[in-house]
């Protein structure tokens, strides 16, 4: 699957999808892509509220959500490039935005192909973090990122 | 005399040529077909028979023929595979209906055909479609190479879940529109699929579907009702009795014969019997 310049070679069992929030004319809407290995509710927050509270022990939710051009060269999104092989360590309980018993998560802050990113996911399971995190690697794997386009209007003028 | 026999007899001879050549022309027809392997009997099987090299001895070229896409090994008749595609205003969208947990219902549309028309209509009131509250319904088209996005956009209700795929249409073998795919997430498989004319005959597919896969589903997500047990269950079953009046120490929870669960069979008798005046 390919939108926005974000593609995703999706591993078995997981489903997704990449979109653009729509715009209110003032604020800039960036591309957010969301997979799970469970059926993604229509609406789902950028950050997965409304869907991981659906999650099985087995389940996974990710969401690689880009962040607006004037986060490029601050610190938080210093870090070059998105990470491919996380740690079982990597997840824990009180890294999740919502709270739940059993759960666990990991964030990252990066730059990938020049546009600032953050990855966030969630295992349904904490205690069976060594059989799913390398799933969250496969999905890790398989994702991509395209350079953005030039902005309208920065080309060379005509005159 | 003699003119009359040699006019006839000119027009027996070309009538003669003009057969020979119908008769080789058939035997020529018959030759290629043969060489296609449309002759009669296994072409394949016949040994000494190469097709391949019978039309390069010949200098003609062999024509394979082919019936379609083949499915791919892993598949069968009630594999579910992932459905990829975009949505009608460019977003990507991929659908795993084996994995989902839950029933997911596959409706394979056109903006074009009049069929369909009627379900783009229906889904645009989605309290009335009669579907359970745990199925999930998708819309299929095929893919912006063949179906105008903005036609599908103008067609589909807010809100509702549609997907452009032409490769979905493939692996699930659509043979045309409106066409309906119910997909098991429990069980990972297609548990049905055919044509509808109406919404109605499509939800009642859906809720039996339903009915059955809550009936054996070993299913734990939460959230979903797998029954109590252990002393939440014994708690239940102390309320359910609570509210009936029956106490503890009432005699009808130790029972020491069938009678005192089902009374004496004089009095049941009659019960059956009026049943069955009535139904009479």
């Amino acid at each position: 699957m390919h939108a926005h310049g974000i593609g995703a070679g999706l591993p078995s069992g997981f489903e997704g999808r990449i979109f653009k929030r729509q715009g209110n004319g003032i604020e800039v809407t960036n591309a957010v892509a969301q997979f799970a290995t469970f059926g993604l509710p229509e609406e789902v927050g950028d950050f997965g509220g409304g869907a991981v509270q659906l999650m099985g022990n087995n389940d996974i939710f990710a969401v690689l959500f880009e962040y607006g051009a004037e986060s490029i060269g601050t610190r938080l999104f210093a870090h070059q490039g998105m990470p491919r092989e996380l740690a079982t360590a990597d997840f824990q309980p009180q890294v999740l935005r919502r709270g739940i018993t059993g759960q666990a998560g990991t964030q990252w802050f990066f730059t990938e192909s020049g546009r600032p990113f953050t990855f966030y996911a969630v295992i349904g399971s904490h205690a069976r973090r060594s059989v799913l995190v390398p799933r969250v690697n496969q999905l890790l794997a398989g994702l991509t990122v395209e350079p953005a386009p030039a902005p309208a209007g920065s080309g060379a003028p005509w005159n | 005399m003699v003119a009359l026999c040699v006019v006839l007899g000119a027009v027996v001879l070309l009538l003669a040529v003009l057969v020979a050549g119908l008769l080789r022309s058939h035997a020529d027809i018959l030759k290629a077909l043969h060489d296609l392997g449309a002759g009669v009997g296994d072409p394949v099987g016949e040994s000494g028979h190469d097709h391949a090299a019978s039309g390069r001895d010949s200098g003609q070229v062999a024509v394979p023929l082919t019936m379609g896409p083949a499915l791919a090994p892993d598949r069968d008749s009630t594999s579910a595979p992932a459905v990829v595609g975009v949505t009608p205003t460019g977003d990507a969208l991929a659908v795993a209906p084996a994995s989902s947990g839950g029933l997911t219902l596959l409706a394979f549309l056109s903006t074009g055909c009049a069929s369909c028309a009627g379900f783009w209509e229906a889904f645009r009131r989605p309290d009335h479609l009669g579907l359970p509250a745990a199925a999930r319904l998708v819309v299929v088209t095929k893919g912006p190479e063949r179906e105008i996005a903005g036609e599908v956009a103008a067609l589909a209700a807010p809100g509702l879940r549609v997907l452009m795929s032409s490769d979905a249409w493939t692996d699930y073998e659509v043979p045309g529109s409106p066409f309906f795919v119910l997909v098991d997430g429990t069980a990972g498989r297609r548990i049905g699929e055919g044509v509808a004319n109406q919404m109605s005959q499509v939800a009642e597919l859906v809720r039996r579907a339903e009915v059955d896969a809550t009936a054996f589903s070993l299913d734990t997500r939460p959230g979903r009702d797998v029954g109590l047990d252990g002393p939440q269950r014994e708690s239940a079953n102390d309320a359910e009795l609570l509210a009936a009046g029956v106490l503890p120490g009432d005699p009808s929870l130790y029972p020491k014969s069938l009678e005192d669960l089902y009374g004496p069979p004089d009095a049941r008798m009659p019960s059956a019997t009026r049943h069955v005046r009535r139904v009479g």
